[in-house]
């Protein structure tokens, strides 16, 4: 069979034309979406999607695709069990914590995106809660600033296992054990026995700082100081004066 | 047509197809609308009855950027939209027929190059497209295979479209907005000003979708094929042809460059009729 070039121009047009018209009608040919929330119009993120706009609408897999944050991440951060994690909308984030007094909804999610991803948000005149388990592992990133630290100090939550739906599975190894959580909301920036290196990291000292005294890279942020130190073969009343020096030195 | 020689020749043949430039026309009018019309749905002043998409979700390619993404987690790389890989999915089975119809007779890129190449004609006449080494030529050819492995890789590992900062055909209809990186603008300045010297720069060395669809000539149903028995060996198809094919040495094309033109046939170039023609049969 031979084709010449009218019948082929012909084919050409049709197969496209047509073919996206099918797409149309059964309803596969999506040019747009909703989901992408508007970008940072200045500074140095400017075109970079802005967290402050994420919508309750929003599914993680729209977060995903805007943030690339994985959703496993964000069903870990905020406790959610699902089999389909990039189909669940942010809305619903709220009906998990109803129960719990503290309003853990949308802007929990914009807070742990933008810290997450080292993004500019605007917490002022804002009282955000943070699950625990979102701070635990925003504190094993290890990109927060001091304010964005003592913002989380102030806005975490334990909500316990009764509130909090069990996780299914761990997404980094340097996520802390759900048992040994920081003691985020110690009102006293002082090393005793049971401060363990989220503290420190909470309290704003630096993994480096920290890491150039214990002398090796940071252990697990659940662990307690004194644990490493006698592990190690330390001396906790020695290494204890020389990180309290560095809290005091952040602390005002 | 006359018999001479016992070949029958075509004494007033049109020089080339030009059916396909009025279809090259209509899309390269259509995605500069939807483009142009993309800015202006931005500032709340869209044209209600033309489409507002992103260049993106009328660019097949994107749809095999996702291709990984969507396979391992049912998500679209960010600006992908469905439509890309419907799009992806039509230019795949028009390839399959037809060989890569889709750069021949659709890709704006490509048409705007054939446009900056008709310069290229005008100043160096039979030199044109024949500046670049045989050699070198024939190494670069296979370039766009490790672009395209490149572009699928950084894709897959970023989930972003890192392309899109060198993407030429992005810079073309969106030159004019803060969107395009300064990269792609080069890259386009580049393609046209090379267009200048060799036809089709970019879809011979660079283009990662051109890469794609090549592949399909090695097995698509209509090929471009050539009778022997009928060929005078005067080397018009391989002249004609804008991917330096050298058509007059093979029965059939099933070089990976071919993008189906049909300039080198019977009812273009070749003065013999029935001797190059794009069929699914054989010829003698």
């Amino acid at each position: 069979m031979n084709l010449t070039s009218k019948p082929l121009a012909i084919i050409v047009l049709v197969v496209m034309l047509g073919g996206i018209s099918f797409s149309s009608l059964m309803g596969w040919w999506q040019t747009e979406t909703t989901k992408e929330p508007a970008t940072f119009t200045e500074g140095e993120f400017a075109g970079m999607a802005n967290p402050a706009d994420i919508r309750g609408s929003y599914t993680l897999g729209d977060i995903t695709n805007s943030f690339n944050i994985d959703p496993q991440i964000l069903t870990q951060a905020f406790g959610i069990v699902t089999d389909n994690p990039a189909a669940f909308a942010v809305k619903d984030l709220e009906a998990i914590y109803l129960d719990s007094g503290f309003e853990v909804g949308t802007a929990s999610v914009r807070l742990f995106v933008a810290y997450y991803n080292g993004l500019p948000f605007d917490t002022t005149g804002q009282e955000i809660y943070m699950p625990q388990s979102a701070t635990d592992i925003l504190l094993a990133r290890g990109n927060l600033s001091t304010e964005q630290l003592a913002y989380l100090e102030a806005f975490t939550v334990n909500l316990g296992e009764a509130a909090v739906p069990a996780v299914e599975t761990p997404v980094t190894e340097s996520t802390p054990a759900a048992a040994e959580t920081p003691s985020a909301v110690s009102e006293e920036y002082v090393i005793k026995g049971k401060t363990i290196f989220g503290d420190l990291i909470l309290w704003g000292v630096s993994q480096e700082t920290i890491e150039g005294i214990i002398g090796t890279p940071m252990p697990d942020p659940a662990m307690k100081i004194k644990d490493y130190a006698t592990a190690n073969g330390l001396d906790f009343e020695t290494l204890k004066p020389a990180l309290q020096a560095e809290v005091d030195k952040v602390i005002p | 047509m006359v018999t001479l020689f016992n070949k029958r020749i075509r004494l007033f043949r049109p020089r080339s197809i030009w059916i396909r430039r009025v279809v090259q026309w209509l899309f390269f009018l259509l995605i500069a609308a939807i483009a142009v019309n993309h800015s202006l749905a931005e500032s709340g002043a869209a044209i209600p009855f033309l489409s507002g998409a992103s260049l993106h979700a009328v660019c097949p390619f994107g749809g095999v950027e996702t291709l990984y993404t969507f396979a391992s987690s049912g998500l679209l790389v960010k600006k992908i939209h469905d439509s890309s890989l419907v799009l992806a999915a039509i230019v795949l089975i028009l390839s399959v027929l037809f060989g890569p119809v889709f750069c021949g007779w659709v890709c704006p890129l490509g048409t705007v190059q054939e446009w900056v190449g008709k310069l290229g004609k005008k100043f160096f006449k039979r030199r044109y497209n024949h500046f670049v080494p045989g050699k070198l030529d024939s190494v670069l050819r296979y370039a766009r295979y490790g672009i395209l492995v490149w572009v699928l890789y950084v894709t897959a590992t970023s989930g972003t479209l890192i392309f899109e900062s060198y993407d030429p055909y992005f810079a073309l209809f969106n030159f004019w907005s803060t969107e395009v990186a300064p990269s792609a603008l080069i890259v386009l300045g580049v393609t046209l000003l090379l267009s200048v010297f060799v036809e089709r720069p970019w879809c011979k060395y660079a283009c990662p979708y051109g890469a794609v669809l090549g592949v399909t000539n090695l097995f698509r149903v209509f090929s471009i094929k050539r009778a022997e028995s009928t060929c005078k060996a005067d080397g018009a198809c391989s002249i004609m042809c804008p991917m330096n094919i050298e058509v007059d040495s093979v029965k059939t094309v099933r070089n990976h460059q071919c993008i189906s033109c049909l300039e080198c046939t019977s009812e273009a170039i070749c003065p013999v009729a029935k001797t190059v023609v794009f069929t699914t049969g054989s010829v003698k």
